[in-house]
């Protein structure tokens, strides 16, 4: 087997500190959440405005918040945690955001989301080892997501080029992404190969969008005396009418909803502590690639992964924080980065404070310099997008290795048979989740069928 | 002339799709929501379709917060009959959001839809 198939034994084996490191910041998140000042769904935060400003109710916004984050817990957040024994942001806080809103009183918010982070701990090592003894191990089959995670993910920024510029520039970044996964195997095998394209493709893809951006803002300036040039990029087009003017709603909106987050920068600072620390901890990876890369123990390229992933989501959490008054559980995912890689627990407390305290002040400052950058927008919208398509073959592959890996013939028959049956059905379950959860059930399915004499496990 | 504003991480791909369609007069714009707030204001746009992994907030991003949800919708994962886009358009909806894996359900009858107003 390569060395990127893991070499987790069991797994979410905590110790004390880490079960009350948990347990504390899911009470603190739940807390949060309930007094509307940050939710972890990015899809729930513009939401938060007409409840901040009392035009929806809390149960609305609590049914919002559920439907929003059902299929990321059990159909990412889940299986992801028990293939890779490492926890997750989908599993620890979309439910902390659901329970904080949930809950009528404040006093209520912290102890359900402080249980359900004891759940967690305690309950997922439990299923750990009882789904370990099955004659059908399905987690240990769930390991094989590993390798196409990792190695598709690394192609995200290649796509992103592509869907904003072009064929050209997108099969050139493939081409030299190739070749530094090719080098970098060859000279640091040590290193995850992927983390160097990963780098080299982000960085192309944010030259060629402030490049485009500083070209257009030279073309409007040259073009003051006739009418805005038709040529250029789409996004130009649309670009073009925004009124000089900051006197708009826009800004007005974006001061207001900067402010009330400043106003309680020590929670933030509490928060943001937390979330470093469990970082730090190495129990916990923060992007979709990383929880493998953190069970494997390699902490500098898992910083790496959640580096350039961050530049995707920074203008998402950026822009839905100032327009909702309510800001990222995690912030802008910065903090991931810097608590794997710092030596110890204190010094991680006290960088994810600052960390989170420059992100709050800064917001106001982001926002503004995020309107000046259409293009930068723009490749973050790319990026996300590339991030969601590798990992749905990613995952699909992966799930379907997994099933062959149970069951040969029979388990990709069921498996994949339930995938087609999903996508058949319209898509029922959100088509990320759909696989896993696939291989769950047929997990399941297959043990009832050893039960019943009808199929022998296979020996690896 | 119609000019629909596509955005959110599904954006090329919804544009794609009218495209394909090719409605007559309708035009489609690739853009994101932080320009589309000021585009639909000035009237110089008249829909904006958002797209995003839940078919919800993330899809219209600031378009919310900014434009009021008086003209925001967001089926999320659902798929929306004829008579529902219908009723959504006579109630003034002009902002849209859907999940990125149901474009090609909604999509194409959205535009339609829109379409069938002019």
């Amino acid at each position: 087997m390569s060395s990127t198939v893991l070499a987790v034994s069991t797994g979410l084996d905590f110790t004390f500190a880490q079960q009350l490191t948990v347990v504390v910041l899911c009470a603190l998140t739940a807390f949060l959440a309930h007094l509307a000042l940050a939710v972890f769904n990015d899809g729930v935060r513009p939401f938060m405005l007409d409840f901040v400003q009392g035009r929806t109710t809390r149960s609305a916004t609590t049914a919002v918040s559920f439907g929003l984050s059902a299929g990321f817990i059990f159909g990412l957040g889940a299986p992801m945690a028990l293939s890779s024994g490492v926890l997750n942001p989908w599993l620890l806080f979309l439910p902390t955001d659901i329970l904080g809103l949930l809950a009528p009183k404040k006093w209520l918010a912290p102890l359900l989301g402080g249980a359900w982070g004891g759940v967690v701990v305690f309950g997922l090592n439990r299923a750990n080892s009882l789904a370990h003894d099955l004659p059908v191990d399905f987690l240990t089959a769930l390991q094989q997501m590993a390798t196409p995670i990792l190695f598709l993910f690394a192609l995200f920024p290649v796509l992103a080029i592509t869907k904003q510029f072009g064929r050209l520039l997108g099969g050139l970044a493939g081409v030299v992404e190739l070749a530094l996964v090719v080098l970098t195997m060859k000279v640091w095998p040590d290193v995850f190969a992927g983390a160097p394209a990963m780098a080299v493709g982000v960085l192309l893809l944010i030259g060629f969008a402030v490049a485009r951006d500083v070209r257009q803002r030279r073309a409007a300036e040259r073009a003051v005396v006739g009418a805005v040039p038709s040529a250029g990029g789409e996004a130009s087009t649309a670009t073009a009418g925004r009124p000089p003017g900051d006197a708009d709603p826009m800004a007005s909106l974006f001061g207001t909803s900067a402010a009330r987050l400043r106003r309680h920068l020590p929670l933030f600072m509490v928060l943001g502590a937390g979330v470093c620390l469990l970082c730090q901890l190495h129990v916990f990876g923060g992007g979709e690639a990383t929880s493998f890369l953190v069970a494997k123990g390699q902490y500098a390229e898992a910083a790496q992964v959640d580096f350039y992933r961050a530049l995707g989501f920074i203008p998402l959490i950026a822009t839905t924080a100032l327009a909702s008054g309510a800001y990222g559980i995690v912030g802008f995912t910065l903090v991931y980065p810097i608590g794997y890689l710092l030596p110890s627990p204190w010094l991680a407390l006290v960088c994810g404070a600052l960390v989170f305290a420059v992100e709050v002040l800064a917001l106001s400052w982001i926002g503004k310099a995020l309107g000046r950058l259409p293009s930068v927008r723009d490749a973050s919208e790319h990026l996300r997008g590339a991030i969601g398509d590798t990992l749905h073959l990613a995952i699909l592959f992966g799930s379907l290795m997994a099933a062959h890996a149970m069951g040969g013939g029979l388990g990709i028959f069921i498996a994949g048979g339930l995938y087609l049956l999903n996508e058949a059905m319209g898509r029922v379950v959100v088509r990320m989740a759909a696989a896993p959860a696939a291989v769950v059930v047929t997990g399941i399915v297959l043990n009832v069928l050893h039960w019943l004499h009808l199929f022998t496990p296979i020996k690896t | 002339m119609t000019t629909i504003l596509t955005g959110g991480i599904g954006k090329t791909a919804v544009a794609d799709a009218v495209r394909r369609l090719a409605p007559a007069g309708v035009e489609v714009v690739v853009s994101n929501d932080m320009d589309a707030v000021a585009l639909l204001q000035a009237g110089r746009a008249d829909y904006f379709l958002g797209t995003c992994q839940t078919g919800a907030g993330a899809s219209l991003g600031v378009l919310v917060g900014l434009m009021g949800s008086a003209t925001c919708h967001t089926f999320g994962r659902s798929v929306p009959s004829e008579d529902e886009i219908g009723a959504l358009l006579d109630q003034g909806k002009r902002v849209f959001g859907f999940a990125v894996d149901q474009i090609d359900a909604i999509a194409p009858a959205l535009v339609v839809a829109i379409a069938s107003r002019d």
